[in-house]
């Protein structure tokens, strides 16, 4: 070794800068840390949920596609002719492709590649959690940056803590992943407005992008940027206009409207053939979408009129009341902030001086609590207008939460200064007692959330909050119970004691999909065969929800009794009844 | 002071997320009712429940719970796909979490017991009737007959006893076609089946679906007369709940003259008639309905005859 290389000063290994960087900034451990133990809690919990009706088309999507990739692989120019793309891609081209082929490669590489996973499914399943910890990550960071480290722990435990929130992050589907995308495609566009520089607008553009590729909510997102910018970057653009020179658009809006749509295009290969009339027909689809049944206080709706309360109430009804007050606190305050800088702001255009506020509060020139207020705004509007379809219940606002969870978080922080304020009137606390105290508020908080969060599953869509009576305050409000026909996994533990192998089951509301990879994965009796119609089945179920009393009713009439052999419950609630066919000498 | 206040009440807030908890627990744990008050409330109802007294659960979505643990007869057809409550004499209402079923208002409580979390009561009807013939009884090959006319000619339809076809994956699905029914020509059917109401009712009724134009005609032999011809008429949900200006006519007729004629218009959900027959007290005969313009609906009819007080 020569003396010169020892007076070198030693590059530091990948750990130590690991180390460093977590030393210097421990914010995306944390979040990471938070996600990585939800991820884990979901897969925990997967193999006891069942499988939903969309969920079965999806995988059937993701495997036909799965192909495709293999196809991309062994022969790249084969798989690119329009051949072999039409076939594969125009299963389930209502959606755009990301979530489906991270399914596919997901079931690729953990299923059939590395064994992870036992179940197919949930290799198919794994990305929609995956999906869930990012949402989870990026709410604690933006909450992190925005308010306070607490603010982002407490905004991830609440987003995460919110029953339906956690049904729906089991899923092969969309709802949970267009969550994420949309968070942190509007946590990527802050941290451009606030960092400024090209890189962060590159990225604004990508996440953009896969924002739109993840489903059709993203087309939503200007909504959120155009006002915001305008806030932002009025001033500079009037004055750019009035000297009649170019206006200066911010570089993340134009990465936003260039490269997003280009890459929605170069990652759906169901685009790549007759490009604009397959636009058109993905727009129609959703536009003129089917509006399906769904119960709301008593009454099962169709079609427009969708009732204005829907959203409010059913937010009400399911998001834990603890994280709704939390979130009212703390959007108080972020709007009595945002009142207080428009009043600063006014008093200064106008040359005259108010009352209030007394103190100017500071400046964000990000304009943070705007972006937050526009997140939830745009997410929520379309449910106060009466033709919006109201069918998915809550999971079609989902992107609302993460922005009222980081409010939550917000909210937390005042609650604690206070709670801290009057601790430190009476008594002095060190350190650690300080810690323990506020672990103790947050668990005093969140007791209730994580308990419900708990016991809904594998019944998260039949699942209210305390406040309002819980699984059975929610029959009684005439609340929808469930949808998709997921419970039918529940009945296997009565399914394996009451039925022989051969019987015919008639499973209503799940799809058929989701039937065979019930039966291939034996989460209920392998023997069972399934059929559509009771008229042909031993035993027929159905899923209670109030349209669906029809099934119930035209049992009756083919198997002649109204009683149930078994009803599955939840909280003493009917989820599903199981009819089995009497044997007696037919005639009246 | 007024600072101190909302300090206070900030400082409150996490009694919310503890009243969450401990409603949560409540909720899921002694709210609960067990299986075994179910059993011990049908032991109770069993020991003095009369064939014509009613069994209604409440609140009705207890109802799938209700009928798994009381079974038949208690909780059978003819009781929980019933018509209406008036032909009952009395209603043991067996409810959970204080619920009452809105049809039993006007009704006078006799009695109130509880067994567990289970609370029996008791119901007298105000105005009882004497049932003396439930048409629905009637829809068999020994007592009824079926004819499709279309203009002067009549067509008869035999009675088959052949398999059902209820349905299929998903909804709506519109009414289940039942195995033992009357078959007409083109696929027409009068047959008895659960009618899934506009309110999402279940009730017991003669569907009566005719294909194309024309009526269908329907015999019941040897009926006993009372004082009144009551009964129902509607239209599977599915098509009910989309008004229309359709108006679908039944029509009674016995001893060659008519009875009186009920008009169904779509969109009114299960909707009853009642048509005097004073004259016909104590007389057994034929009752004949004549049905026109149901197609393409699923159209239910149900009827009895009675003495009304």
């Amino acid at each position: 070794m020569s003396g010169d290389e020892t007076d070198k000063p030693k590059e530091p290994t990948f750990v130590e800068r690991l180390k460093d960087a977590v030393r210097t900034d421990p914010d995306p451990l944390i979040g990471g840390g938070i996600a990585a133990a939800y991820v884990a809690w979901l897969l925990a919990t997967a193999r006891s949920l069942g499988f939903s009706r969309d969920e079965g088309f999806y995988f059937t999507a993701a495997a036909d596609y799965k192909r495709w990739f293999q196809m991309l692989l062994a022969t790249p120019g084969r798989a690119l002719e329009r051949s072999a793309i039409d076939p594969i891609w125009a299963n389930n081209h209502e959606h755009p492709s990301l979530m489906k082929s991270l399914f596919a490669i997901s079931h690729l590489i953990f299923k059939e590649r590395l064994g992870i996973f036992a179940d197919d499914s949930t290799a198919y399943r794994f990305p929609g959690m995956l999906m869930m910890g990012l949402a989870l990550w990026v709410t604690y960071m933006f909450g992190a940056r925005a308010y306070s480290r607490r603010a982002g722990v407490v905004a991830a435990v609440t987003l995460g803590l919110m029953p339906r929130v956690f049904y729906h992050a089991h899923l092969a589907c969309f709802d949970v992943p267009i969550m994420a995308m949309w968070t942190t495609c509007i946590y990527v566009y802050w941290r451009a407005e606030k960092e400024g520089g090209l890189s962060w607008a590159i990225a604004c553009g990508l996440v953009y992008g896969l924002t739109l590729e993840t489903k059709h909510n993203a087309w939503m997102l200007p909504a959120v940027f155009l006002p915001h910018a305008l806030v932002v970057h009025g001033r500079a653009m009037s004055r750019y206009a009035s000297r009649g020179s170019r206006i200066p658009v911010p570089s993340s809006l134009v990465a936003m409207a260039t490269i997003g749509p280009a890459i929605f295009l170069l990652l759906w290969p169901w685009l790549w053939n007759d490009t604009l009339p397959r636009i058109q027909e993905y727009v129609n689809f959703h536009v003129h979408h089917d509006y399906y049944n769904i119960e709301f206080l008593g009454r099962t709706y169709f079609g427009p009129p969708s009732p204005r309360s829907y959203m409010p109430v059913m937010i009400v009804a399911t998001v834990p009341t603890i994280s709704l007050v939390l979130f009212l606190i703390g959007a108080v305050d972020r709007l009595r902030v945002l009142l207080a800088r428009f009043v600063v702001w006014s008093s200064a255009r106008l040359g005259r001086s108010f009352a209030w506020p007394r103190v100017a509060p500071a400046r964000d020139r990000a304009q943070t609590d705007l972006l937050v207020f526009l997140a939830i705004g745009v997410a929520l509007g379309p449910f106060v207008l009466t033709k919006t379809p109201i069918f998915g219940g809550t999971k079609h606002w989902i992107t609302a939460y993460p922005f009222i969870a980081l409010l939550a978080g917000r909210g937390f922080d005042l609650v604690w200064g206070r709670i801290a304020g009057l601790l430190a009137a009476r008594t002095s606390l060190d350190g650690s007692k300080r810690a323990i105290a506020q672990a103790a508020v947050g668990v005093a908080c969140f007791g209730g959330a994580f308990a419900t969060t708990v016991h809904s599953h594998p019944f998260g869509l039949s699942s209210y909050v305390p406040f309002v009576g819980g699984t059975a305050g929610g029959a009684d409000l005439g609340l929808n119970r469930q949808f998709w026909g997921f419970t039918t996994e529940s009945l296997a533990p009565w399914l394996e004691a009451n039925t022989k192998p051969g019987e015919t089951l008639y499973f209503m509301d799940t799809a058929w999909s989701s039937w065979v990879r019930l039966i291939d994965e034996k989460r209920i009796p392998p023997g069972l065969r399934g059929v559509g119609s009771p008229s042909e089945a031993e035993l027929s179920i159905v899923h209670h929800e109030q349209h669906m009393n029809e099934v119930d009713y035209n049992i009756w009439t083919e198997y002649r009794t109204p009683t149930p052999a078994y009803v599955l419950t939840h909280d003493g609630v009917p989820i599903i009844s199981v009819y089995r066919r009497p044997h007696v000498t037919r005639g009246r | 002071m007024k600072k101190d206040l909302l300090a206070y009440a900030l400082a409150a807030v996490p009694l919310v997320g503890i009243i969450e908890l401990v409603l949560h627990v409540k909720e899921t744990t002694s709210d609960v009712v067990p299986g075994s008050d179910w059993d011990a409330a049908r032991d109770a109802v069993k020991a003095e429940l009369k064939p014509d007294d009613l069994v209604l659960f409440a609140p009705f979505w207890a109802d799938p719970v209700g009928r798994e643990h009381f079974g038949e007869p208690l909780a059978g057809l003819k009781r929980e796909a019933r018509p209406d409550e008036t032909r009952f004499a009395r209603t043991f209402e067996v409810s959970i979490r204080g619920a009452h079923r809105p049809e039993l208002a006007g009704w006078r409580k006799a009695s109130e017991r509880s067994v567990g979390k289970v609370t029996i009561g008791v119901y007298e009807n105000p105005a009882p009737v004497k049932l003396h013939q439930d048409l629905v009884d009637l829809v068999t090959p020994e007592r009824m007959t079926v004819w499709k006319t279309d203009g002067a000619s009549e067509s008869p339809c035999p009675f088959q006893r052949t398999t059902g076809q209820a349905g299929g994956l998903g909804v709506p699905q519109g009414p289940a076609i039942p195995g033992d029914r009357f078959v007409c020509s083109g696929g027409a059917y009068v047959g008895v089946g659960v009618l899934h109401a506009l309110d999402h009712q279940p009730h017991l009724c003669v569907f009566v679906s005719p294909q194309g134009a024309g009526s269908m005609k329907v015999r019941f032999g040897n009926v006993a007369f009372g004082s009144s011809l009551h009964g129902h008429s509607g239209v599977q949900w599915v098509n009910e709940r989309t008004p229309s200006q359709e108006r679908i006519s039944l029509a009674f007729s016995a001893f060659d003259r008519p009875l009186g004629t009920n008009v169904h218009r779509v969109g009114a959900g299960w909707t009853g008639f009642e048509l005097p027959t004073p004259d016909l007290v104590g007389r057994t005969g034929d009752l004949v309905a004549e049905i026109t313009g149901a197609a393409p609906r699923e159209y239910c009819f149900e009827a009895d005859t009675r003495d009304v007080p």
